[in-house]
């Protein structure tokens, strides 16, 4: 029996995660990133890959000095940022209402569920050409590209939040005398709120995916014109610090509306 | 009798309806001489076009080569995904070393590497390949090592009771257990991947849906672009449909 | 013969957030006979359900010992099998898988397991049911399944943590009574958690009574019924006697409960 025992053990350490100190997993974690920085360092250096092709931190790093001081850096960031912010406000004033209605209203589901659920489905990126086509390729494209990723992560959320609200909830409004308006306002927008910020959350990916996507497809500047650019003159150095500064724009906004999520979401007695 | 029937299949009706409607109201735009064809193209011209490219074999020739990309990359996305969530969801060491990668992959646009992968790969099916597995690999992932992770406690502890090995706990009730949410990973996991091939083949490929778009938007056809979109489209929809079917059956033994 | 020893038993469990330990169950002795039925009931806290999971093996002993048939336990082991409450059954698996999991995970010959499997089944009346999933189940014939699963693999000591626990009164009552049938075909050794205290008199031989903070035995208390027990009983004089005094014990710790927050 002694043998099931200290198997038992072993299963009690993976399957119960409070075993470990939290400072063993941290550890790790760090240690993984430092051996990786420092392989990525070093493998060029013996030969192992081929620099030219993989570049280094270093190198990386001071690249990343060359393009803030000598690379226009701020006007093609600008560029991106005001596809991205105008793409993505124009979908979050259009998508939340019609979310609202679609949660609302059975008829309007019925009837536009089938499109909407085939374009949440569908790479809308691949409608980039076309958009191309309509509007030229500066910013109009890029911006109807990000709104178009954006928007229908949210209504498809903003709908499910208000459908799954609270029946009793509602009830027990309306024996107060509540209305539709009032049990829409006070009762189906706070509660869905978790909801609708799941679906900005998850189209700020996508809003950032359509950014990069239109520039690298045709334009004259922003920062994914500078992807394409130093992708062709095998600049690795600099194309990795574009996609540094992408990913951390992503990660930084992504993480923001998550908070706010939490936030939102630790209102409600679960 | 009518009313019957209408009532038991209303949302199929009003859907049918809904699509139908778009078409129509598509049509008669154009017809109308309110827009102009050259922007949108007509359903009745993409229909039309569409059974050109069926006939002559382009179309069939596009899908196929999509589906190949496709196929490759959801394969490779599923074995290393189930492998590095089971490993990651069994040892939490290995969770730990993989996090800081996920991390950054879950934040990082993939196609902001698009052109590192040229710069690898050159252009055509190799980085069309690698943009939609690291595209579809994220969720499945995710799923995998969730679903090991959150093993049932109460399930763990009376197979230990009866003498169970970690092995045994691993392979009949960590591993089955995890089965609907590692297919919903496999889900989400399709439709990324269908996302990825097409944008990567909007970028440089000798063929393909995404790339017969790109070819025909430099020829200013937009009724060859819609044939492609179509279907695209519904390729999403079916194969989603497929996963979501399949979601379903692996989870018939949970209590709803 | 004394079946099982338990000796000056001390159970802790760290808390995740802090470096205390919480003294689940401390300075617990007992013996118990080969063929006893034993219950247990205390309030919420009280340790009952530690104590049995220690005699399982699935708590760690922290001092003292439990010893069965002479072998300290020191993990699960053939001689024991348990039955839980109702969560217990893997969902994807048939009745009849759930009752041959346990013959796998002990490593049971091939052949012989499905036709003991059957067997069991059958024992608990849910021939026709052998090819349900879980969730096809009433409660009551989910916890038969649980029954047969455990007493399939023949242990020397049945131990249950609160099997009827999730059941309405009127199925529990029935359950009750089915496992008193069942027992007395073969009366292993079985020790029975449970909060109700009709049903823990019902079965008992000798009822364990525990207190709280720490976990400890108040009283053991001997019950003097003839078997096979029947439902008539629960009318009688002695039974009211039983009934009081497990009661007055119950709400002593009821008092002191509302000050302390609940560790379940």
């Amino acid at each position: 029996m002694s043998v099931v025992q200290s198997d038992a053990n072993k299963i009690n350490a993976n399957a119960m995660k409070f075993d470990w100190p939290v400072s063993r997993s941290t550890t790790i974690s760090v240690l993984s990133v430092v051996i990786f920085f420092l392989a990525w360092q070093i493998a060029p250096e013996l030969g192992l890959v081929n620099g030219r092709f993989t570049s280094q931190p270093s190198k990386v790093y001071l690249a990343a000095i060359e393009v803030f001081r000598t690379d226009n850096f701020l006007f093609h960031a600008r560029i991106s940022l005001t596809e991205f912010v105008l793409g993505f406000s124009l979908a979050l004033a259009v998508s939340v209402p019609l979310g609202a209605l679609l949660g609302t209203s059975r008829y309007a589901r019925l009837l536009l569920d089938p499109p909407l659920m085939a374009l949440y489905i569908a790479p809308t990126l691949i409608l980039l050409p076309i958009m191309v086509i309509w509007l030229g390729i500066d910013l109009p494209s890029k911006i109807a590209v990000v709104f178009l990723g954006a928007i229908f992560p949210i209504i498809v959320n903003t709908m499910a939040g208000m459908r799954e609200a609270d029946a009793q909830l509602i009830r027990a409004a309306r024996s107060f005398g509540a209305n539709r308006f009032d049990v829409f306002t006070r009762i189906l927008i706070p509660s869905s709120l978790p909801s609708i910020l799941m679906g900005v959350r998850l189209a700020v990916g996508r809003g950032v995916l359509g950014v990069v996507v239109g520039e690298l497809y045709v334009s004259q500047a922003g920062v994914g014109h500078q992807l394409m650019t130093y992708g062709s003159a095998m600049r690795i150095d600099r194309l990795l610090v574009y996609a540094l500064i992408i990913s951390i724009f992503g990660y930084t906004l992504t993480s923001l509306v998550r908070l706010l999520e939490n936030r939102v979401r630790n209102w409600r007695p679960q | 009798m009518m009313l019957d029937f209408y009532r038991r299949n209303e949302a199929i009706i009003l859907g049918t309806l809904s699509l139908a409607s778009i078409g129509v109201v598509w049509q008669f735009v154009v017809d109308a001489g309110i827009v102009n064809p050259f922007f949108i193209s007509t359903p009745s011209e993409v229909f039309a076009e569409a059974s050109i490219q069926l006939e002559s074999g382009k179309l069939y020739k596009n899908i196929a080569a999509s589906m190949y990309s496709f196929v490759l990359a959801l394969g490779l996305a599923t074995i290393v995904g189930i492998f590095l969530g089971v490993l990651a969801g069994w040892f939490r060491d290995v969770e730990s070393i993989l996090e800081p990668f996920i991390w950054f992959k879950y934040s990082a646009p993939t196609i902001a590497f698009y052109p590192l992968f040229v710069a690898w790969l050159g252009y055509g099916t190799p980085t069309i390949v690698a943009i939609a597995f690291l595209f579809a690999l994220t969720p499945i992932y995710a799923n995998t090592l969730s679903g090991i992770k959150n093993v049932d406690r109460d399930l763990v502890r009376a197979a230990r009771s009866f003498g169970a090995r970690p092995l045994d706990v691993f392979l009949q009730v960590a591993l089955p257990g995890s089965v609907p949410i590692i297919v919903a990973g496999l889900r989400l996991g399709v439709g990324r991947a269908l996302t990825g091939v097409v944008v990567a083949e909007l970028f440089g490929a000798s063929a393909g849906l995404g790339y017969s778009i790109a070819y025909h938007a430099q020829l200013l056809e937009t009724s060859k672009m819609m044939v492609s979109i179509v279907v695209i489209v519904l390729l999403g929809v079916v194969l989603t449909q497929l996963l979501t079917w399949l979601e379903k059956k692996t989870d018939s033994w949970r209590v709803h | 013969m004394t079946q099982i020893e338990i000796r000056d038993l001390r159970v802790e469990y760290k808390t995740p957030k802090s470096d205390e330990a919480f003294v689940a169950i401390d300075n617990i002795s007992l013996d118990i006979e080969q063929g006893e039925f034993i219950t247990i009931v205390g309030a919420s806290g009280c340790g009952k359900s530690t104590l049995l999971l220690t005699i399982a093996g699935l708590v760690n002993v922290t001092s003292g010992s439990v010893t069965i048939n002479n072998n300290t336990v020191n993990g699960p082991g053939r001689d024991r099998a348990v039955v839980f409450q109702d969560a217990s059954l893997l969902p994807w698996r048939s009745v009849l898988g759930n009752v041959k999991f346990g013959l796998e995970m002990q490593r049971w010959k091939d052949d012989d397991i499905g036709e003991r499997a059957k067997r069991f089944i059958k024992m608990v009346g849910l021939e026709k049911f052998t090819d349900y999933h879980p969730h096809q189940l009433s409660g009551g014939m989910r916890q038969r399944v649980n029954i047969a699963r455990a007493l399939a693999v023949d242990p020397d000591v049945l131990l249950m943590d609160e099997p009827f626990g999730a059941l309405d009164a009127q199925t529990r009552e029935v359950m009750g009574d089915e496992l008193m049938n069942i027992w007395e075909r073969d009366r292993k050794t079985a020790l029975f958690v449970t909060h109700d205290i009709d049903e823990a008199i019902f079965l008992a031989d000798r009822v364990i009574v525990m207190g709280r903070d720490p976990g400890r035995i108040k009283e053991v208390m001997k019950i003097d019924m003839e078997r096979p027990r029947n439902a008539a009983m629960f009318e009688s004089d002695e039974f009211a006697k039983y009934r009081r005094r497990l009661r007055d014990h119950l709400e002593e710790d009821m008092a002191s409960m509302h000050l302390v927050t609940e560790v379940a």
